[in-house]
């Protein structure tokens, strides 16, 4: 059987450069593997685990410093086969503008086959066929920088299977994109590995994406963790220890299994079918123990809390009126709660909360921000407007490409120096706001480029939170994070509410809105569908679904497999759905206990 | 506002010169800019409004765009206009008031020089920019420079540097406006207070988009290698550039015109 095998391989970045006398730390160390050819296997791992890195050397496009890859056969040290190598296997990258290289859709596609030397007629039938598997064969000859980012993740797409490799390797191709635009993306993949018979390759933070594979890989520090069927991997417990954390379904049925006191199998957990049977049997069977699990208490209500921000009759538009980005939009903001938007990409989030923050002026309606009893800032009064953008701070989507201080410490106080404040009020200040995001003191002298991913957007949020706004907008702040970063992310929002801040949170996971925030609205096509609680906006799926978003992944499992109990205990009633997996097995176990006293007595 | 220009757009639109190979076109552009600057009687001026009247035709170019194209241009003419009557000193003298004065042979001079740099920019639109997308010029440019790759000059490399600049001018100004809006959200004002301190606010929008642009390049080299480019040698191309049929009807109508238009102005003499 011909694979893909890596043995023994340790490489580190600038070690072909003049800086010996420091070498850098191996980004792959010792790593010895085997991908078997035509499989679909996910590599798993925190944030400079070395993932991208094994891509890279597996495409050639990196060489290893000592060990060997073999791919096919073919010894990617020996200078002969490199090119054939390479023009084998195909990738596609995270950020979708910084691989297109072409202007217009079709001559970006072409870009490979090109490169190959492949002649016309066969060049123009690769393309097409390309685009036509990606599905993007209407968009042939709009400019690729006029696409939304789903559309231009497919566009990489075909411009990898024009070049007809056997070897896709996803790195964190989903990463930027909107639930659906994910899916579409995947079923892509999928289908032309069915088709076409190639090994694919899929690096990624998503679980349940790995979940699909056959075969998942964990890396660690360089080398490999562990390696499994998808359900052997996630069994295993241990696996939080290399930063990754089970898919939320996963989580749900451990829990369930742990009141019930049985024992999953690997088995059980292959498919989600057989796991909805497998729990649904655990739930309905007589010798299920009889336990009192407490409720866990409600969250308190926001009617009775102060209102903080009035959005009224809001319209805008970018072209003077001809068209609106969003329309007819009311909505309030308690103190003290997270609220969050959500909606498809394109919908006008990201330009309502621009208003929020005054950056935008809207065509017509009001944004009235109250900091204070009696206090009513408007944004169409002009003396407002710098303290409306005091009192709302803005975080953008991917902050920390913004900052440009050399110092974090300069960077932080950017602001407070543009409010005229005084040198002691600034290091009062920038002190606190790092602290708040949980960055230590030293790292204020530091430059912004010394620090990890994820420091540097805790950096760029305290450089906002340092003017100490009441309201904190976010957009998708978790984006682009692993899931230790992610959960982090979310503590740390859940803190700074703790602490008084009213939160405003743009997100197209479902499944950490609906977790983390206490009310969500719904934007479609620029006009506020809903605003509700969580469970009242996501119980329902056909409701879900009108309003142009997903269900989150837990409500969707969960909700196939009440069905299935209730075919069995017509008379259970569940309570209200919960978005924290753990707490909504606990849910569903109470109501599945009661409904099975009764049918007792 | 910036929308209102046309001057440098592309014209979506099928038409002759839309279809004509982009190499023809930068000739026919260099053979025009001679004519232009080559004729000076008033009748012949009035064949070449005509020419560029059925260049325009050919083009399938709305009025609208075509005043869109010479509307910021405009004060400039103007500019040169004023300046050319004033400062020509020979020929008859019509008016005199205090330094100024103004003479026949002035106005005529000038009248000329509006004329040419409007006449400049109609043909450099319809001949490239507004026909021309601008892969394709940087396409025409490379084949028409290919020769000069025996003295080691790298023109293939050249012009992908220039499509790739190109191609990511959307993307950048995209990014500027994300920059922006998050320095004005922390209280930064690009439009007020000194000179200097304007600068040094605009500087701080440069930083992160410096960058971030060395951050791109990166990344689009990797993907670049990654789908196997390795320079021009053995490439070939989607849409090879080809010489048609109404390719040598549009270069001999053309020249023909242009000829006429240079024998014209000299019997006029």
């Amino acid at each position: 059987m011909e694979k893909i095998s890596v043995q023994d391989v340790t490489f580190s970045y600038g070690s072909e450069g003049a800086d010996v006398s420091a070498p850098a730390e191996p980004a792959v160390e010792n790593l010895s593997l085997e991908i078997e050819k035509g499989s679909y296997t996910a590599i798993l791992g925190a944030n400079g685990s070395g993932k991208s890195t094994l891509a890279k050397l597996i495409d050639v496009i990196e060489v290893p410093d000592s060990g060997r890859i073999v791919v096919f056969g073919k010894d990617t040290s020996d200078d002969s086969v490199f090119w054939q190598i390479r023009e084998n296997s195909a990738c596609v990258f995270q950020n979708p503008d910084n691989q297109i290289v072409g202007t217009i859709v079709e001559e970006d596609v072409a870009f490979g086959p090109e490169n190959l030397g492949i002649k016309l007629p066969e060049l123009r039938e690769r393309v097409d066929q390309a685009m036509k598997d990606a599905g993007i064969y209407e968009l042939r000859l709009r400019e690729a920088a006029s696409l939304s980012g789903g559309q231009k993740q497919k566009l990489a797409i075909a411009g990898a299977l024009a070049m007809r490799p056997e070897i896709l390797i996803l790195d964190e191709a989903t990463a930027m994109l909107d639930p659906r635009s994910r899916d579409e993306f995947i079923a892509v993949c999928e289908d032309m590995r069915i088709k076409k018979g190639l090994t694919l390759i899929t690096i990624t933070h998503d679980m349940s994406e790995a979940m699909r594979c056959d075969r998942v890989i964990v890396m660690s520090k360089g080398s490999k963790a562990a390696e499994g069927t998808p359900a052997g991997i996630f069994a295993d417990i241990s696996l939080e220890q290399y930063g990754l954390r089970r898919p939320v379904i996963i989580k749900f049925a451990y829990e369930i299994a742990r009141l019930a006191g049985v024992t999953l199998t690997e088995e059980d957990l292959t498919s989600e079918t057989r796991l909805r049977e497998r729990l649904t049997n655990i739930l309905t069977s007589p010798e299920l123990p009889d336990k009192a699990i407490p409720e866990e208490t409600t969250e308190e209500k926001t009617e009775n809390r102060r209102k903080i921000m009035s959005v009224k009759d809001l319209f805008s538009s970018y072209d003077g009126g001809r068209s609106f980005a969003i329309k007819n939009i009311n909505l309030d903001v308690y103190e003290g709660e997270i609220l969050g938007i959500v909606g498809e990409s394109g919908c006008g989030k990201t330009t309502l909360i621009s208003h929020m923050n005054s950056i935008l002026k809207p065509s017509s309606g009001e944004i009235e921000v109250y900091p204070e009893e009696g206090v009513t800032l408007r944004c169409s009064q002009k003396k407002d407007v710098q303290r409306i953008r005091q009192t709302v701070g803005l975080v953008f989507q991917y902050p920390e490409y913004q900052l440009f201080e050399e110092t974090v410490y300069k960077d932080v106080c950017y602001g407070l120096r543009k409010m005229k404040l005084t040198a002691d009020e600034q290091k009062d200040r920038a002190v606190k706001a790092a602290k708040a995001v949980g960055l230590e003191k030293d790292v204020l002298r530091k430059n912004p480029f010394e620090l990890s991913g994820g420091q540097k957007r805790r950096a760029a949020m305290a450089g906002v939170l340092a003017m100490n706004p009441k309201i904190l907008v976010l957009d998708e702040p978790a984006s682009g994070l692993d899931p230790v970063g992610r959960e982090e992310m979310f503590s740390l929002i859940r803190s700074l509410r703790e602490q008084g801040t009213t939160i405003v949170i743009v997100s197209h996971n479902m499944d950490e809105a609906a977790a983390y925030c206490d009310r969500i609205i719904c934007i479609k096509n620029g006009e506020a569908v809903t605003a509700e609680t969580p469970d009242k906006l996501f119980s329902d799926k056909e409701k879900t679904y009108k309003f142009g978003i997903d269900q989150p992944k837990i409500t969707k499992f969960t909700g196939m497999l009440k069905q299935d109990i209730l075919k069995i205990l017509p008379g259970c009633v569940f309570e209200r759905t919960r978005f924290d997996p753990e707490e909504e097995a606990r849910a569903v176990y109470r109501a599945v206990l009661k409904a099975g006293h009764k049918d007792v007595k | 506002m910036l929308s209102d220009i046309s001057l440098g757009k592309y014209y979506k639109a099928d038409s002759i010169l839309h279809r004509t190979d982009p190499r023809i076109k930068a000739l026919l552009y260099v053979v025009y800019l001679v004519v232009i600057f080559l004729i000076s009687s008033p009748v012949s001026l009035g064949a070449l409004a005509g020419v560029i009247l059925i260049q325009i035709i050919m083009a399938k170019v709305r009025p609208s765009v075509v005043w869109k194209t010479v509307k910021p241009v405009l004060p400039l003419s103007i500019f040169i206009l004023i300046l050319n009557i004033l400062t020509i000193r020979q020929g008859n003298l019509l008016f005199r008031w205090q330094f100024i004065s103004i003479t026949d042979y002035g106005i005529s001079r000038a009248v000329l020089m509006a004329i040419r740099l409007m006449f400049l920019i109609l043909s450099t639109s319809l001949m490239l920019t507004l026909t021309t997308t601008p892969l394709k010029i940087a396409d025409a440019l490379e084949s028409l420079f290919s020769p000069l790759k025996i003295f080691k000059i790298p023109v293939h490399e050249m012009a992908m540097m220039m499509s790739i600049a190109l191609r990511f001018i959307p993307t950048l100004i995209e990014e500027t406006d994300k920059i922006m809006k998050a320095q004005v959200s922390r209280g930064a004002d690009y439009d007020t207070g000194t000179f200097v301190n304007r600068v040094k606010g605009y500087l701080t929008v440069l930083i992160p988009l410096f960058i971030s642009s060395f951050r791109r390049a990166e990344e689009l080299s990797v993907a670049m290698d990654a789908r196997c480019y390795k320079g021009g040698e053995g490439r070939t191309k989607l849409n090879p550039l080809r010489i048609k049929g109404t390719d040598v009807l549009v270069v001999l109508f053309l020249t023909a015109c242009a000829a006429g238009l240079v024998v014209m102005d000299l019997t006029l003499r």
